[in-house]
């Protein structure tokens, strides 16, 4: 049974130990930022950053919304990642059939940059970066080391609201359909987002647009070109694996 | 913190006003949830919508510094709507008192005003006494002199409109605030208030507490689970380092600093011992004799004898009248009546008020001595933005500190909670502990008198302080221990036996304890309850969320103060579905009850607010320098002209300096018509001295911004992300405009008063993130505590013509 | 029996440590990209407390070979839980830090510069400078001709940064030196 993440954004108060302690664990190197006006820092995910909460404000009619969200792998139950790694050089992204991660290896060092860039477009949330100074394709691994040590990934452990939640698939939907239940009271538009297809569910409270471009599934050529066998699919990809079979 | 953090989740009404929890206390929210899950009423009454506001059920937009105009209307509407918890009240308060012919109120001023030394004559505000000396009460609380009544006058005046006039607060939000709020007056139903900086940074601080602990009290929110008025405390162990009196006006455990009309132990005793002809009325202070004599103990040891006020003779007596914070310490710097400093793990060219002079004052000192784990703008001063290192004569020794890892000892939390922390590691580099510098300092001096002699030796060459700083052993002396065999309360103690608790305390010399309300944290050798890690509790305890074996709680582990008032005056809980303590017919369960003594009616029965000399709360309160109570003035510096509420403009008894860096915008002036309001950020600091160097950190929030309304940013010509200069009459500042849907302006006495707020944790010691934003700030303050007003003044907001301080 | 939660969480991890990827049916030359074991595994643990705010949260601190390794919220603090905010999650960091102060610096007068001494000449040179102003400057008596014992030129700030027990022997031998000029952050 694979484990999933539950973050009901409607207990996150953006305090960032999520993305301070993912930082931490991973032990990566702080990056240069700068102010442009916005408590969003960094301004993205990268090869170092992969938990990210983004900050989006509107004035609604009777209150401002300040909408918080925890950016991270949604860890895909059939990752695009995957499948178009896989047409490249299999076994270069991985999934842990025990936890259901999506595992990055060093094999995706073996990626040019435009391959790297195949795969990122393959997955609909926008998660993958390529660390340009090693070659890798990096994301959120679930702290698989530390999940199969019997602990939750270092985000989770730091959250200090509930917002973030880990564990049993089963368990997580359950707590999910009971949060959803309650917060549907406040916010009509509540809802869980693909809960079906992630082991990384997303409860929001307002349209799921508002939170930023990529909070909506995008079309990927994996959605376009479903279907496909692994022949088919590369040549619809159209991308050379000359550098990597030989 | 009247409570301890989880207790929040008892409340069914929490206002956070004057804090941005969320962000300064993240793990409050944990608790807030808590109680909004079971579905308490979640309001955040603050100038900017913040993390705090996203999570709470309303924000409530209000202008800086009108908190007193905000709480006065609810005051009023809780009267007027009948709201007020009525036995709770008149039992429990001093409500029924009456006050005497010389009081009085007109004109935004109380009687006994000397307007030339800015002062009041307390006595003017007494109450009047029966043939015992015991106060008058009226417990029908009609008589027209009673402070019930005469406190129902005050705030008579600040209506919904007016107030709603002079906050910019809706009248609609006023009235959904007051009632939700208001609710808790029910015996069973809890409020509690969560405040910070946001309510003691102004020159009516304290006055802005004191109401709001009215509030509570006519709610009968205070003692309760759940209610309370909590302070979130700051720095790591502000708490802590405040109870033990690293401040020039109290020694450790609150008791007043000597003064020189106070030559003797005797004279000390004599005003540190408050009395009452109330035989219910517990009057814990009078105790204070023995925790002065243990203190003096001791620090001198042997040598603090009856003949030398057990060192009392020795030590320092200041000046009746005269102030010595640091506000006041560093214009004495300014004006060269300072000569050497020791500052540790402080950042005042950073986080003072008017920075532009304390970095020029600290250019006066001949010597200056510092303990830091970091370069900071004060350690540095002598070559900061447009200083000549070589015009500056100053010799400066930078100690290096280690960090909290690398020691052990004990931090108090908000909650009074005194807990050990253990060593880690070895301490980086050479660094030592601030306990070990200064003790090694101390022994440095010592040394050179004993070896030359030299003036006044008698109090340095007795002090009572070993050469190797051991916290096990001061943790020891903290709590104190017998300096001979002696008999206390029945009980036969050895010389070294420790003290169980400051019930034990004498003054005879038989007794040594650093600060008192810490005695019973270590009660025998071996038995340091600090360290206590045990999560046991009764099933009443239990429900509460309360861990009387997780560490220990100041005073004798009580974890709710005043719980004596969470019960009626039989000793049965107002609210019975969450007992604090009740009382079983022989004795008191739950919590440790505070005094003894049985129930109010009972014989022998007990008034519950034990450290108030009359044994009751007071809702009207002499003893406050600048009123008995609270009344809405205008900050230092405002945007009206005219003060709505009557005609003193500003707090009467303000604390300002005079000299020619400190210079106050006037009143509406239109040079400067934006309020500024300082604050700080989840991801750093205060000063930012720790949080900026650390990488991770300065990632999330790497350079200085200022928050501003759309509205203003368009009058301006500002767009999002824009460099911008923001100028006071002080100084100027750059930083980065963050034009935001969370800051409004305010309709404010008709017209439209902007307010922008800006953090305060970038300095220029981290290239290019931007310098100290309290360059624009005023130095003036409350006068009961000289905190300086950070939170309200007048600025004005443009386009950076040439970027200097941002890197871009 | 009171297990600790943080207990709790060990025993369940003793069980499932030993589950490699390599026991799922994956590729174990893949997976062995992947670190089998926690940084943490094997190290001592040791509790303190996040040096921000007050509320205090208990850190644990992961300490391998007198090497501060890593750290993370106590769970057995019934405050926190086991969580902490942005700040308290970098406490390593904070700690582990190249811009720290390791050495004992000196800024003579004028100099543009500061320069390495060793703790001898430091501790020495301040109290020279301390008892040359205790003794030209101390006060037995005020103008009023009142006993008042004490040093009006120097000054003491801070800190909150300091344990209760640094507090306790800091106002003590202020005082007994004549200092009483002294405030801290609780002020600002």
């Amino acid at each position: 049974m694979p484990k999933s993440f539950l973050n009901d954004t409607s207990r996150c108060t953006a305090c960032r130990g999520c993305q301070i302690a993912c930082k931490e664990w991973k032990n990566h190197p702080a990056v240069k930022t700068k102010q442009t006006g916005t408590h969003q820092n960094p301004p993205d995910l990268g090869p170092y950053n992969f938990k990210l909460i983004r900050f989006k404000e509107y004035k609604m009619k009777t209150r401002v919304e300040w909408l918080f969200f925890p950016e991270q792998c949604r860890h895909c139950h059939a990752p695009g990642c995957k499948e178009g790694a896989d047409a490249i050089l299999p076994g270069a992204i991985i999934q842990d059939p025990a936890t259901g991660a999506v595992l990055y290896t060093e094999l995706t060092k073996k990626f040019t940059a435009q391959q790297a860039e195949d795969v990122r477009v393959m997955c609909p949330y926008n998660i993958p970066r390529r660390d340009p100074k090693t070659g890798m394709l990096t994301k959120c691994n679930m702290c698989i080391d530390r999940v199969q040590a019997g602990q939750v990934p270092a985000c989770v452990k730091t959250c200090c609201t509930g917002c973030m939640n880990f564990g049993e698939r089963e368990a997580m939907l359950k707590l999910g359909a009971e949060r959803l239940a309650k917060v549907k009271k406040e916010y009509p538009k509540a809802q869980l987002l693909d809960a079906d297809d992630v082991n990384t569910i997303f409860l929001v409270t307002e349209d799921r647009k508002l939170y930023h471009e990529f909070a909506e599934r995008r079309e990927t050529p994996q959605t376009q070109y479903a279907g496909l066998n692994r022949q088919e699919l590369l040549s619809a990809l159209g991308k050379p694996l000359r550098n990597l079979l030989g | 913190m009247t409570q301890h953090w989880i207790d929040i989740k008892n409340s069914n009404a929490i206002l956070i006003m004057g804090s941005n929890a969320a962000e300064h206390h993240p793990i409050s929210f944990k608790w807030v949830l808590r109680a909004k899950d079971q579905g308490a009423k979640v309001i955040h009454v603050d100038p900017k919508f913040s993390r705090t506001s996203a999570r709470c059920d309303h924000h409530v937009p209000l202008r800086s510094g009108t908190d007193i105009a905000f709480l006065g209307g609810m005051l009023r509407y809780i009267l007027e709507k009948n709201l007020f918890q009525k036995e709770y009240v008149t039992e429990y308060t001093n409500a029924s008192f009456i006050l005497g012919p010389d009081y009085e109120f007109k004109d935004g001023l109380f009687s006994g005003y000397d307007p030339e030394k800015r002062v009041y004559d307390r006595k003017k505000w007494g109450f009047v006494k029966d043939e015992n000396g015991v106060s008058k009460r009226d417990k029908t609380l009609q008589d027209p002199r009673c402070v019930f009544q005469v406190m129902k006058k005050h705030y008579n005046r600040y209506t919904v409109d007016l107030v709603s006039q002079v906050t910019g607060v809706s009248k609609k939000n006023l009235l959904m605030v007051y009632e939700a709020f208001g609710a808790t007056g029910k015996p069973d139903k809890a409020g509690t208030m969560m405040y910070a900086l946001g309510w003691t940074q102004h020159t009516v601080g304290t006055q802005n507490i004191r109401l709001a602990a009215m509030i509570q009290l006519l709610l009968g929110n205070i003692g309760v689970a759940g209610g309370g008025i909590n302070a979130l405390r700051g720095e790591p162990n502000v708490q802590g380092s405040t109870d033990h009196a690293v401040l020039w006006d109290i020694l450790p455990g609150y008791l007043p600093a000597p003064l020189a009309t106070q030559p003797t132990l005797d004279d000390y005793n004599k005003a540190i011992t408050p009395k009452t002809a109330d035989p219910m009325s517990i009057n814990w202070k009078v105790n204070q004799p023995k925790y002065a004599v243990s203190l003096f103990k001791g620090w001198f040891g042997e040598a603090g004898t009856k003949a030398n006020g057990y060192g009392y003779d020795w030590t320092p007596k200041v000046e009746p009248g005269e102030e010595y914070a640091s506000m006041f310490m560093f214009d004495r710097l300014y004006k060269k009546q300072i000569k050497g400093a020791f500052i540790y793990g402080h950042n005042p060219a950073q986080s003072m008020p008017n920075t532009h002079k304390i970095r020029k004052s600290l250019e006066n000192l001949d010597w200056l001595v510092m303990g830091e784990v970091h370069l900071t703008e004060t350690t540095d001063f002598w070559r900061g933005p447009g200083v000549d290192p070589k015009k500056i004569k100053t010799e400066v020794f930078l100690l290096p500190c280690s960090h909290r890892g690398e020691k052990a000892g004990t931090a108090t939390n908000s909650g009074r909670w005194q807990m050990w922390h253990h060593k880690g590691y070895e301490p980086m580099g050479q660094s030592k502990s601030m306990g070990q510098i200064e003790v090694e300092l101390f022994h440095a001096v010592r040394d050179l008198y004993k070896k030359d002699g030299g003036v006044f030796p008698e109090p340095v060459l007795n002090l009572d302080l070993d050469r190797e700083y051991d916290p096990e052993k001061v943790a020891m002396k903290v709590n104190g221990w017998f300096t001979r065999d002696a008999e206390v309360n029945g009980r036969k103690f050895k010389k070294g036996d420790q003290v169980p608790s400051f019930a034990f305390l004498t003054d005879d010399g038989s007794t040594n304890c650093l600060c008192w309300i810490y005695s019973g944290s270590y009660p025998e050798a071996g038995k340091n309850l600090s360290k206590r890690r045990d999560h046991t509790q009764t099933p009443m305890q239990a429900k509460l969320g309360l861990y009387p074996n997780f560490s220990f709680s100041w005073p004798v582990n009580r974890r709710i103060i005043y719980n004596r008032a969470s019960v009626d005056v039989n000793g049965k809980p107002f609210n019975p579905e969450l007992p604090v303590v009740l009382w079983d017919g022989k004795g008191w369960v739950g919590d440790v009850v505070d005094g003894g003594g049985a129930p109010m009616a009972q014989q022998g029965g007990k008034y519950p607010f034990i450290m108030q000399t009359e044994g009751l709360a007071q809702l009207f309160g002499p003893g406050r320098v600048d009123g008995p109570l609270p009344e809405h003035y205008e900050p230092a510096e405002t945007p009206l002209a005219k003060n709505p509420f009557g005609k003193q403009m500003s707090n009467p008894a303000i604390r300002w300096i005079a000299s020619d860096m400190d210079k106050l915008a006037k009143n509406a002036d239109p040079r400067f018509p934006i309020v500024l309001t300082t604050y700080s950020l989840t991801e750093h600091w205060l000063s930012g001295t720790d949080s900026r160097n650390t990488k991770v950190l300065l990632e999330a929030e790497p350079q200085l911004y200022v928050e501003m309304s759309h509205e203003l940013a368009k009058e301006k010509g500002i767009k999002n992300g824009d460099v911008v200069e923001i100028e006071s009459i002080r100084g100027k500042v750059q930083a980065v405009a963050m034009v935001t849907v969370r800051v409004v302006p305010f309709k404010v006495m008709g017209k439209t008063v902007h307010l922008v707020g800006m953090p305060f944790a970038f300095g220029w010691t981290t290239p290019g993130v931007g310098d100290s934003t309290n360059r624009l700030t005023p130095t003036v303050g409350d006068p009961n505590v000289s905190i300086p007003e950070f939170k309200a003044s007048l600025v004005n907001v443009r386009k950076a013509a040439k970027i200097t301080e941002i890197e871009r | 029996m009171n297990i600790s939660r943080r207990g709790f969480i060990k025993l369940l991890g003793a069980g499932t440590a030993c589950y490699g990827l390599s026991r799922m049916g994956v590729d174990v030359a893949q997976a062995q990209t992947y670190a089998m074991s926690m940084k943490t595994a094997g190290a001592k643990e040791v509790v303190s407390i996040c040096p921000y705010c007050s509320c205090g949260c208990n850190i644990i601190m992961f300490v391998k070979d007198g090497k501060f390794i890593s750290s993370e919220g106590d769970p057995d603090y019934p405050v926190s839980e086991g969580s902490l905010c942005a700040k308290g999650a970098a406490f390593h960091a904070l700690h582990v830090n190249e811009h720290r102060i390791v050495k004992p610096l000196y800024r003579a007068p004028g100099s543009d510069k500061w320069v390495e001494k060793d703790w001898t000449f430091m501790l020495s040179t301040i109290a020279k400078r301390m008892k040359d102003a205790r003794d030209r400057d101390f006060k037995v008596k005020n103008d009023k001709g009142q006993v008042v014992n004490r040093l009006d030129t120097v000054m003491h700030l801070g800190s909150a940064l300091m344990d209760n027990e640094e507090c306790a022997v800091t106002v003590q031998m202020l005082r007994a030196l004549g200092v009483y000029q002294i405030d801290h952050q609780a002020r600002v």
